[in-house]
């Protein structure tokens, strides 16, 4: 297995799509940074800063990048990654180069692990250099930093946004490996994972509005789909409490290990789906 | 290697049917033949004819809907890490277009799990030592077939699959590949297992071959054997030409060509033709069977089999 990965990184830790997708994200923060802090020295600094009085608020400012991940635009990014690291081997026609020398299955898990970790490695970069530039903002542009804000706090703070951002990107990862299995295609997947991902956002956020039409439909759709259980795991994390979204019948709310529960499953049945497509799949 | 006595490669009543909705499409159909150690064995067809999808089947790319592989007396589908012990160069050798030559083989030889040794030396031996930092997208048509040649032999396998490994070449890559499948077989031991529409590039190489039309296997034989089973004749240099032609013609199709005559007859008959051309006072100068190439035969018999697709 640890061959497998090394393969599936020597593929892509140089791959443009791994530039593009990936690395993008602190490349692109460390060229914006730099940029508003160059345009803050030119107001003159010490401008309104970031308007958080308390260690807490400067903390959760800091670390803001974590919502990136679990946006729809973040996961659209995320999704075109994982569809070129599934669906480029067709492309390419490089299938029938690597399966009859290694279990198919070890193939995808390998894909998997490096889609995944690269995302990881790239998100994390990302987070801490936005972090870093938050604070380094404040120190040239003399805005004050509030007091009692410690590594541990931090560091904390850092490892909640993560596992907020967690479910939504395994999620898109599961639904784009899927998708460039059975289509064969990194635009196939792409797409696919684009309609899906936005009509998941859709419903969760328009079904209050649709209620009184279908309300057990509705309801019904709502509990079952992973949109809301996304958002809620999410919520819990960073407030400690179950999300609530009023409906017209009332308010619509469950515990986070149910949430948890359904994440898990959509996440593992998509996966699991994925490995069987390919083991039986006929490469011409 | 493979169990004393034991093919290294067996395929017993293998199909092959693409569901299509419009009805299944029959790919393959009841294939069976077996490969020795150390032969080289063609396999020949023209395009369409389920080559391609055999090979696919063998390598483990494509299930079969019906029959067995066995590759070292191993089942393929029970076992398919047996593949380990193959290497093959199916399409031209597809890469990763984006990766140097060498890095493709850095994948593949992490991929089988070893190998990385061997990679400066086929690279040498396939000559791309030069060009191995090049992209692969930049290199040609004939690099990119020695570079799958070179990826093939990786793991240093005993069998050797190559489907159409000359396409693309040049005449002078065609004779280098010709030497190096001969070399394979007989300075290293490997079996190779090669499909080719090229048939004079067979008759040169290898030692069997197997016809497959329209799915199915229709000649097996070596191929001295199938030039000689399918004889188009005899031909006879005789004088006086009539009265050879009035002798012969009540027993056998005889065809006059200025001063010889082609009759359609089997080698075993030459005696029997002999006999009486002497009885009837002919001189004979020559009796011998028409000389054909496996061209010759492969269209005889593909154009000769029913169109039962």
């Amino acid at each position: 297995m640890r061959d497998a990965i090394a393969a599936e990184l020597l593929k892509f830790r140089d791959h443009r799509a791994t530039w593009g997708l990936v690395w993008i994200w602190p490349l692109g923060l460390i060229v914006i940074w730099l940029l508003a802090i160059g345009v803050d020295l030119a107001n003159g600094g010490g401008g309104e800063g970031k308007g958080a009085a308390s260690a807490a608020g400067w903390i959760a400012d800091s670390v803001g990048f974590w919502n990136v991940p679990a946006h729809p635009i973040g996961r659209y990014l995320i999704g075109a990654f994982v569809a070129v690291v599934f669906a480029g081997e067709y492309g390419w026609n490089t299938w029938k180069l690597v399966v009859p020398h290694r279990a198919r299955s070890s193939l995808i898990a390998a894909k998997y692990a490096v889609a995944l970790a690269l995302l990881a490695i790239g998100f994390t970069l990302a987070a801490l250099l936005f972090s870093g530039f938050g604070w380094l903002e404040d120190v040239v542009t003399g805005d004050p930093i509030p007091a009692g804000i410690t590594a541990a706090a931090l560091f904390n703070a850092h490892a909640v946004g993560a596992l907020a951002a967690a479910a939504p990107v395994l999620l898109t990862a599961a639904y784009v490996s899927l998708a460039a299995i059975l289509t064969r295609s990194t635009v196939g997947a792409l797409v696919i994972g684009l309609v899906i991902t936005t009509l998941e956002q859709l419903f969760r956020s328009f079904a209050p509005m649709l209620e009184p039409f279908a309300p057990g439909l509705v309801g019904t759709l709502y509990q079952a789909l992973p949109g809301y259980h996304l958002a809620n795991l999410g919520h819990w994390l960073e407030a400690g409490r179950a999300l609530a979204i009023p409906f017209p019948s009332g308010p619509f709310s469950m515990s986070p290990a149910a949430s948890l529960a359904i994440a898990a499953a959509w996440i593992a049945a998509l996966t699991a789906l994925t490995f069987r497509s390919f083991r039986r799949q006929d490469i011409n | 290697m493979s169990e004393a006595g034991a093919p290294v490669l067996e395929l017993a009543n293998l199909s092959k049917t693409y569901a299509r909705r419009s009805g299944g499409v029959k790919a393959v159909r009841d294939v069976s033949l077996g490969v020795g150690a150390g032969e080289v064995y063609g396999f020949l067809g023209p395009n369409g004819a389920g080559k391609s999808t055999t090979i696919r089947i063998l390598i483990g790319l494509i299930a079969p809907t019906a029959g067995t592989v066995k590759l070292f007396g191993r089942d393929l589908a029970a076992e398919p890490s047996v593949l380990r012990r193959v290497g093959s160069l199916v399409d031209g050798g597809a890469f990763y277009p984006f990766l140097s030559g060498r890095r493709n083989l850095e994948v593949l030889a992490r991929t089988h799990g070893g190998g990385g040794e061997r990679i400066d030396a086929l690279l040498d031996q396939v000559g791309l030592a030069t060009d191995a930092k090049r992209k692969v997208k930049g290199y040609s048509t004939g690099m990119r077939q020695r570079l799958g040649v070179a990826a093939a032999l990786l793991n240093d396998p005993e069998m050797v699959i190559l489907d159409e490994p000359v396409n693309g070449l040049d005449v002078a890559g065609i004779q280098e590949m010709r030497r190096l499948i001969r070399s394979l077989a007989a300075d290293h031991g490997k079996t190779v297992f090669l499909s080719s529409h090229l048939l004079s590039e067979v008759q040169q190489v290898c030692d069997r071959v197997a016809i497959i039309h329209k799915g199915e296997v229709v000649r097996e034989s070596t191929v001295a054997g199938l030039l000689d089973q399918d004889s188009a004749g005899l031909r006879i240099e005789a004088t006086p030409v009539e009265a050879a032609a009035a002798a012969l013609s009540p027993h056998w199709p005889v065809q006059r060509h200025g001063e010889t005559l082609t009759i359609v007859a089997a080698r075993a008959e030459a005696p029997e033709i002999a006999r009486r051309l002497i009885e009837a006072g002919v001189q004979l100068f020559e009796l011998a069977p028409v000389q054909r190439n496996l061209e010759d035969v492969f269209l005889a018999i593909t154009q000769a089999e029913p169109a039962d697709a």
